[in-house]
């Protein structure tokens, strides 16, 4: 009986299983056709994700699925969501969110198979790839047709989203750079915030911020680094912590540095030639290098490469750095003791902050993409800017958000005015270069600056190689 | 004549259930193993960018990759890591594979040295990130304690592929021993006996018995853990990013890079054929040397 | 008698070094697991600041109720910018489902493909099985993609459960490897007996293998059952779905919310060592089993 029985469930369980593969076999073909035929056969796999219980009654909605990374902002975008289905009944926007590896990844193989989001926020950096490869949904049309008006935005940030006439995003928010710094060791030191925002900079000793630099490093013995007893290989407190090597655009790490020095990454968008053999850059990133290689007034790149730039200060082992406004929140909640924020210091050319900022894309495959253009104007009006910003997250791209913002920071007595006035400031920003080749140049730029960095090249010999290898990508 | 044909009819036999007893597993292969195989190797042979319909580039690929300087970094970084990796986490695991089945047979123990395999690959990066860190980590903190200059670890070029290949045995060596434990355990135990009567001491009964019965076990471990070990990734992307200064740029980092940073699909396909048919003639040797298909039990 | 005054005296200098390295090793081996619970319970403000602390700083339950949805996202977000919670227990029923389902129908199919390469006689028997070994030197990037158009295209299994089981249900080639190579040490005779009283194929597998090789499947099935439990790309990529998603899907969700910069280290390792106690509970209860059959067989 026993035996009988075993031989019988063998039975059973090989039927079955030849049974389901059989099933996915004849599945498999069956499905190539309409799936050649029809790029997006995401149909089924919408409805799957959607919640029935969260749909409302109307029976001809439509969902809107709108990708985003920053979890931080998806209370803001989830509200201002809910407050375009008040006015767009027939329209839900549902908000989906990954960090940002995933993200992209999700993204791109959603593209690859017609799963990617109809909405999805996207970067400076990504976009050009994205567009090149027919990916976004041109709007320029639909711009003209409901005629947005493109001058509500910050100067120069609607730029940022277009090419050859064409256009692939609306302006949401920005960010700038400023200057990071522990109070507790200002104060220590006698370095007043007033101080620290009138510094000026230049790329042979630092100027007035590179002294500041000294005063804040402090050795074991409790010289700082002005003193002649001070010994750089006990520090026990660095004046500044710069955020890594920064790869090909140094966005919060050196492009203010090198851009305050006259220094230009190429002609301006879409350029097809980089200037990275500029000797005014070679400079800027010696002296940023040496601040570890020969003051020893920073961490060395070993330290920073691990745990980051952030990590450091906020443990206390370093009194300044440099960061992008969206880190605000992360300073302000996770350290101990009061972080505060002031203006770059002023370079030969100038204070100036790299100015990037994030849009919405319509991918070509949404199935409802005069919806999404709907949602993607909403998204960048100023109904949603004004609600976005009282998130106090981030600084949306319409003055009126940015009040809003600003507010919202003021009531938690957070000021950042540091990051609003280089943006509004004349001539205080300069734009993310967006060209083509954007992955490829990171490979070769990351090396660079590393080695730079680590002191095993200097920064004039190992610039204009890399420039020589970035420009042949443009050949 | 009626033996014959009973042997005839029992091979015929053994055939059909051979092949009922494959079907399964087949099936398995084809659809989710052997057909994207094929579709990657067509791949190979165009330039799809992902995104867009792919063209038909011929062997263009292929004589890039012959010219390719970054890939033959990326080959003699993986193979460094290999050669750190591999002696060193069989030895270990070996050792605590022996232990075990001599001294405690306590599932508890065994429990504790799995745990590492339990922690998803990712937490453990992120956790030696900050333990090995140079200034907030816990391993420089004991380091100074011992009166030594504090080690930058992941952050130097020298010392991130050895402190990777740490972090990986870390994580592989109990479970690797688990493995060779579940061999140990194939062994008779009255091949140790009668070895104890003959006077043999541990170290003989190891090299006399142990190693060689557990031959076939050995030999799955070091095949799968060599195949593993060229695929060195997920480490790699919280902890270095093939960084500094292309110092763990392997040969799997590479693909990820030509397929989702680049979006180089088909030549991402080439950099994998290339590999696979390194890892295949790999296999082949160890296969052929250890004489794999037979066990010493017989 | 004289070989047991032999052998004593050395056995004992060799058992207690055996031993100290098992106690170093056991040492190595907790020491950053507990660094994990220890984080775990720890406040977030103060990661940073004692980090040569063997204890929690700042000791709270925070992490854990945040894991857990047990705030609000207002009260979450104003600790620290993680927006909502995981949902642990539905994730946790994910999880065991997909694994529990991949590893029995992938032992079960293993072990048969296993026992025709390890006793069966066939033709082209090496070179099938080399066929599935080969499957594990080709590089997952690659299979990746086909892999995924022929969920989201082909079969359309986004978000479905037997989109995540699918493709390490019917094998994994280091299943079968490994049981072939079980399967090559069982020892002939008991099969041979079987065969001589008449006991077909499916018979001798099923009563003769399958017995003898407990320890083996068992082992075999804890540790890619494990092993199933940490995947993350493929459930990533197929399940995203809320009410899809895996623990360690969750985790990676939990984890992201936070922005870019420096990890939600607290909320991270709460959620790994409340992820990692169903898996040691997995293993203490059916790991045992795995060696206490070894007694039953009555092989050895």
């Amino acid at each position: 009986m026993r035996f009988r029985f075993n031989a019988l469930a063998i039975a059973l369980v090989m039927v079955s299983s030849m049974l389901l593969a059989a099933c996915g076999g004849a599945a498999a073909p069956a499905a190539e056709p309409t799936a050649a035929a029809e790029p997006a056969a995401e149909a089924t796999a919408v409805p799957a994700e959607e919640p029935a219980a969260e749909a409302p009654a109307a029976t001809d909605a439509v969902t809107i699925r709108y990708g985003l990374w920053d979890g931080n902002q998806q209370p803001a975008y989830e509200a201002c969501a809910a407050e375009f289905t008040k006015t767009n009944p027939n329209i839900i926007v549902k908000v989906e969110q990954a960090g940002w590896g995933d993200y992209w990844t999700s993204v791109q193989t959603g593209m690859v198979g017609g799963t990617a989001p109809d909405v999805f926020t996207n970067h400076l950096a990504k976009y050009p790839e994205f567009a090149s490869k027919e990916q976004l949904v041109d709007i320029q049309p639909f711009v003209e047709r409901d005629g947005v008006d493109l001058a509500q935005y910050l100067p120069g940030l609607g730029d940022l989203w277009g090419r050859d006439g064409k256009r692939y995003g609306l302006p949401k928010d920005w960010d700038t750079v400023a200057v990071v710094f522990n109070k507790d060791m200002l104060d220590k030191a006698g370095v007043t915030v007033e101080e620290l925002n009138n510094a000026d900079w230049n790329a042979s000793n630092g100027g007035s911020f590179g002294q500041i630099i000294k005063k804040l490093t402090i050795d074991e013995a409790g010289n700082n680094a002005l003193d002649a007893g001070f010994d750089k290989s006990k520090v026990v407190q660095y004046g500044f912590v710069g955020g890594g090597s920064g790869g090909a655009y140094g966005q919060t790490q050196w492009s203010h540095w090198a851009v305050s020095n006259g220094f230009k990454f190429n002609d301006g968008l879409y350029a097809t030639k980089y200037f990275y053999d500029d000797p005014k850059l070679a400079e800027t990133i010696q002296w940023y290098a040496n601040l570890n290689l020969v003051e020893g007034v920073a961490p060395t790149l070993a330290d920073v490469r691990s745990l980051g730039a952030t990590a450091l200060f906020t443990s206390g082992k370093a009194a300044m750095t440099t960061d992008g406004s969206w880190m605000i929140g992360s300073y302000v909640n996770d350290a101990k003791f009061v972080t505060g924020f002031a203006r770059l210091p002023k370079g030969p050319d100038g204070r100036k902050s790299m100015f990037n900022g994030l849009a919405d894309s319509i991918w070509v495959g949404s199935k409802h993409q005069e919806e999404s253009w709907q949602w993607m104007k909403f998204a960048a009006s100023p109904a949603c800017a004004n609600i976005v910003g009282s998130y106090g997250v981030v600084f949306p791209a319409i003055q009126s958000g940015v009040d809003a913002a600003l507010k919202a920071y003021g009531d938690r007595k957070v000021d950042v005015s540091a990051f609003t006035a280089q943006a509004t400031e004349a001539n205080g920003t300069f734009l993310f270069p967006v060209t083509d080749f954007a992955s490829e140049i990171g490979p070769i730029m990351d090396a660079t600056m590393d080695s730079i960095m680590l002191g095993e090249k200097p920064a004039a010999d190992a610039l204009k190689a890399a420039n020589d290898e970035v420009n042949a990508l443009f050949q | 004549m009626t033996i014959r044909t009973g042997t005839r009819t029992a091979q015929r036999n053994e055939l059909l259930w051979a092949l009922l007893f494959i079907v399964p597993s087949m099936i398995g292969f084809i659809v989710f193993f052997a057909m994207p195989s094929v579709r990657g190797l067509l791949m190979s042979f165009t330039n799809w960018d992902l995104l867009r319909p792919a063209k038909f580039t011929g062997l263009a690929n292929y004589i890039k990759l012959l010219s390719d300087k970054e890939f033959r970094h990326a080959l003699r970084v993986t193979a460094y890591y290999v050669v750190l990796n591999i002696p060193l986490q069989t030895v270990i695991a070996l050792g605590m594979a022996v232990m075990l089945d001599r001294f405690t047979k306590s599932t508890f123990i065994r429990g504790i040295l799995i745990l590492p395999w339990l922690l998803p690959n990712i937490i453990v990066a992120l956790l030696w990130l900050w333990m090995l860190d140079p200034t907030l980590g816990f391993i420089n903190q004991i380091i100074m304690s011992l009166g030594f200059e504090r080690q930058p670890f992941l952050g130097s070029v020298t010392q991130a592929m050895p402190t990777i290949a740490g972090i990986n045995i870390w994580r592989h060596a109990g479970y690797t021993a688990i493995l060779l434990f579940a061999g140990l355990q194939n062994i008779p135990k009255d091949v140790y006996e009668a070895a104890a009567i003959d006077g043999a001491d541990e170290r003989q009964m190891f090299m006399g018995i142990t190693l060689p019965l557990l031959r076939p076990v050995l030999i799955f471990v070091l095949v799968t853990s060599l195949i593993g070990s060229f695929q060195i990734f997920d480490t790699i992307v919280i902890t270095t990013k093939g960084g500094p200064v292309d110092a763990t740029r392997v040969v799997y980092w590479y693909i990820y890079e030509y397929a989702f940073v680049r979006f180089k699909m088909g030549y991402a396909a080439t950099i994998s054929v290339a590999l696979f048919l390194i890892l295949i003639t790999i296999t082949v040797i160890q296969m052929r040397y250890f004489n794999a298909d037979t066990s010493d039990l017989d | 008698m004289t070989t047991r005054t032999q052998t004593k005296p050395g056995f004992s200098t060799q058992q207690i070094f055996a031993w100290i390295f098992l106690t170093l090793v056991i040492v190595v081996t907790l020491f950053p697991v507990w660094w994990v619970v220890r984080t775990g319970f720890s406040s977030k403000q103060e990661i940073y600041v004692d980090t040569f602390n063997l204890l929690p700083v700042g000791p709270t339950l925070n992490n854990f109720k945040r894991v857990l949805g047990m705030f609000s996202s207002e009260e979450a977000v104003a600790q620290g910018g993680t927006a909502s919670g995981m949902d642990f227990w539905m994730n946790l029923k994910n999880s065991l489902m997909v694994s529990t389902t991949t590893i029995l129908g992938q032992t079960f199919f293993s072990a048969m493909a296993a026992y025709s390469f390890a006793r069966l006689k066939f033709r082209f028997r090496e070179q099938i099985f080399f066929l599935y070994l080969t499957a594990m030197m080709i590089p997952g990037v690659v299979t990746l993609v086909p892999n995924y158009i022929l969920m989201a295209r082909e079969l359309e299994w986004m978000n479905t459960y037997q989109g995540i089981i699918a493709p390490s249900f019917l094998m994994t080639p280091f299943s079968v490897f490994f049981l072939r190579q079980f399967f090559l040490s069982i020892n002939h005779e008991l099969e041979e007996a079987a065969k001589l009283d008449g006991a077909s194929i499916p018979l001798i597998f099923m009563q003769v293998i399958l017995p003898l090789s407990v320890p083996a499947l068992s082992t075999l099935a804890i540790l890619q059952f494990l092993g199933n439990w940490n995947d993350y790309l493929w459930p990533f990529l197929i399940g995203k779905a809320e009410n899809m998603r895996t623990l360690t899907v969750g985790l990676a969700v939990f984890q992201s919310q936070t922005p870019q910069g420096s990890p939600d280290w607290g909320g991270l390792m709460a959620g790994t060592t409340l992820s990692l106690i169903p898996t040691i509970l997995i293993f203490l209860v059916f790991g045992r089993r795995a060696v206490n059959a070894i007694q039953f067989t009555g092989f050895r």
